[in-house]
């Protein structure tokens, strides 16, 4: 069992790809659920079994995945799979909705740029899933919201998602691709600053007239964006930092994220972010019989995971992560995922310090 | 240079493409005594320097003594490769200073869809295209991104010019794309875990990269457990069943993998924290080659 804050309202899975992230963040939601609250898990991406498993439609919207397990326990839980593509959509349009018209939509949308942006971007998908977050947090509807981050690169891409967006948007950037298209006269004559028509000229040389053509067009489009943008950034900020958030890291044992753990930590920590737990997943009990096994090649093998076992354990006993708590939890069989067995998991997740 | 040729590592995060393609290239560079093997990573900040432990990790390559002399290591980040390549063609140093020390520009650079790869791939591209500044490598072995950033890394260059089909990023990005589909010149290599859903996104990717690009991957099935049932006798009832668990797993994914017809090395697990050892190791299994 893990055991969160009673005052705190969100809990943020994070961790490399690989380590079953959205399996715990489903386990530890049905776990919160069955303690009584009422919880919402908001996914990324689940397998089509654990999909399954929960009963959640890939549609991109809420629904109630209350079985009778969890209500018996008087608890309520709520599950959705984030569609980003959807949810970008929806904050353009309630964003600039009332503000642009239908052909301007239209041509917005058409626009190759925007396609790519909606679909490639990398950290739209980190701005979507914070967005949807924000959304739910603030509803107040929920005890609980747990949600399972997109598999980045790097945490900090994830963190810095909705900064980075609005730095595109910025007025700075906007206002220059803005200007010009609107006439013939050519596109760079309104620009007055000398700076700003060498900078253009140089991206021009880059990538040629159509790609500023294209940009020009983009940025003309979304110019009613940057306040609303603003907000949800300062909102996020917010919700991120809060005392109310907890970042849970999702480790597995697995020699490579001895390191990464140390480093996702740090920077979580250091940009001021309430890492409160270590969850090493997917891991077996071994006892002292194991140990003694007179097997060598099974010898090796148990005592280097066991060595790593250690290793990430000692990352609490670093002053900085004092406040750490780390868990170990157990593997799930695939064949085996349903709510009652997540829940039997989520019971047996043993505290390690 | 007659025939360079470029390695690109993908899988998914956590299956050990970073120590694997160190691993490659370390062989490679061990055993052809007149290369000269470059390890890069895409990425903004370093992995290879706390693991190999090595004193920097730039964008200009350094050679790495301690493993071969024959074997340099560099940082490619987006921003960097840009860089070099608007600089190579602006030729003016203050108007490069001028478009990149701009705080606009810069975050310009980081949205712009596609900007970022294709600067990526030119960079890699640049030697055998003879277009940008030259360098000397016999192979280049890339620690690339994770499976889903890696194929849109490598669509960028089609997906550009058909966008912009005319100027210089239009021609640049049709030949770009013209080097990465040839065969002779480009080599996937896809690292996965023997388990069951990791193999079965592995061969559709390898699929799609054999329809998609015409370029056949090599796939590595990492951190083997090389057990049998009968190693297991006198551990105690639960751990037994973890390990039985894991084999039959490993069993069902290696059935996979042939029933797709997808040729694949082994990669037994290594117990062993030493990175550089670790490294060793699996360089020594690359060697001996049984697929």
């Amino acid at each position: 069992m893990i055991e969160l804050k009673s005052a705190t309202k969100t809990v943020i899975c994070i961790g490399s790809g690989g380590v079953g992230k959205t399996t715990f963040a489903s386990t530890l939601a049905i776990g919160q659920a069955c303690q009584g609250r009422r919880v919402l898990v908001l996914t990324i991406d689940p397998s089509l079994r654990l999909a399954q498993a929960l009963g959640i439609p890939k549609d991109g919207d809420v629904h109630d995945i209350t079985d009778p397990f969890i209500r018996e326990k008087g608890g309520q839980l709520f599950g959705c799979i984030l569609d980003h593509q959807k949810v970008f959509q929806e904050f353009i349009l309630s964003a600039a909705g009332h503000r642009l018209a239908d052909q301007d939509i239209k041509k917005l949308t058409e626009n190759r740029l925007y396609h790519q942006l909606s679909t490639h971007l990398a950290g739209s998908q980190e701005f979507t899933s914070l967005y949807k977050l924000n959304q739910f947090v603030k509803s107040n509807q929920y005890d609980l919201v747990v949600l399972d981050t997109p598999p980045a690169q790097h945490t900090w891409q994830f963190l810095r998602a909705p900064e980075k967006l609005s730095q595109l948007f910025n007025e700075g950037i906007a206002q220059w691709f803005r200007s010009g298209h609107q006439q013939d006269v050519g596109f760079f004559k309104k620009i007055v600053n000398v700076g700003t028509v060498q900078v253009l000229k140089a991206l021009e040389v880059l990538t040629g007239a159509e790609f500023i053509k294209e940009l020009s067009l983009f940025f003309k489009a979304i110019q009613n964006w940057q306040q609303p943008l603003q907000q949800q950034v300062n909102d996020c900020h917010k919700i991120l930092t809060s005392q109310q958030t907890e970042f849970v890291l999702v480790s597995a044992l697995d020699s490579s994220r001895i390191l990464e753990s140390q480093k996702i930590s740090n920077e979580i920590v250091q940009e001021g972010y309430n890492l409160t737990t270590l969850v090493i997943n997917r891991c077996y009990q071994w006892g002292d019989q194991d140990l003694r096994t007179s097997n060598p090649k099974v010898g090796e093998i148990l005592q280097y995971y066991r060595k790593i076992e250690q290793n990430l354990t000692a990352l609490s006993s670093e002053k900085r992560f004092q406040r750490l708590s780390v868990y170990k939890a157990p593997e799930v069989s695939q064949n085996d995922w349903h709510v009652k067995k997540l829940y039997e998991v989520y019971s047996q997740i043993s505290v390690l310090r | 240079m007659a025939t360079q040729k470029i390695h690109f590592f993908t899988g998914k995060g956590g299956v050990g493409k970073s120590t694997l393609a160190a691993s490659f290239a370390y062989e490679i560079a061990r055993n052809s005594a007149a290369s000269n093997i470059l390890l890069t990573e895409l990425s903004e900040r370093p992995f290879y320097q706390d693991f190999l432990q090595v004193p920097t990790q730039g964008y200009t390559p350094v050679r790495i003594e301690k493993l071969s002399k024959n074997l340099a290591l560099s940082l490619w980040s987006p921003q960097e490769c840009l860089r070099e390549y608007a600089l190579h063609l602006l030729k003016i140093e203050s108007l490069y200073k001028l478009f990149f020390e701009n705080p606009v520009s810069r975050s310009l650079i980081q949205v712009a869809p596609g900007l970022q790869e294709l600067a990526i791939l030119g960079k890699v591209t640049s030697s055998a295209r003879q277009h940008g500044p030259a360098m000397n490598f016999d192979q280049i072995v890339i620690d690339a991104y994770s499976t889903g950033h890696f194929l849109s890394l490598l669509r960028a260059p089609k997906a550009m010019s058909e966008v912009i089909q005319f100027g210089p990023m239009g021609e640049q990005s049709k030949s770009i794309d013209r080097w990465i589909r040839n065969p002779d010149f480009c080599q996937i290599h896809l690292v996965c875990l023997p388990e069951l859903f990791p193999v079965t996104e592995t061969i559709e990717l390898y699929q799609q990269l054999v329809q998609e690009f015409g370029l056949v991957p090599k796939v590595y099935l990492n951190k083997y457990l090389d057990l049998n049932i009968s190693d297991l006798q006198d551990l105690s009832e639960s751990t037994q069943n973890y390990f039985k668990n894991t084999i039959q797993i490993q069993n069902e994914s290696v059935d996979l993998l042939k029933q797709s017809h997808v040729r694949f090395q082994k990669m037994k697990l290594q117990p062993t924290l030493d990175s550089l050892q670790l490294v060793d190791e699996i360089s020594s299994q690359l060697e001996s080659g049984v697929v």
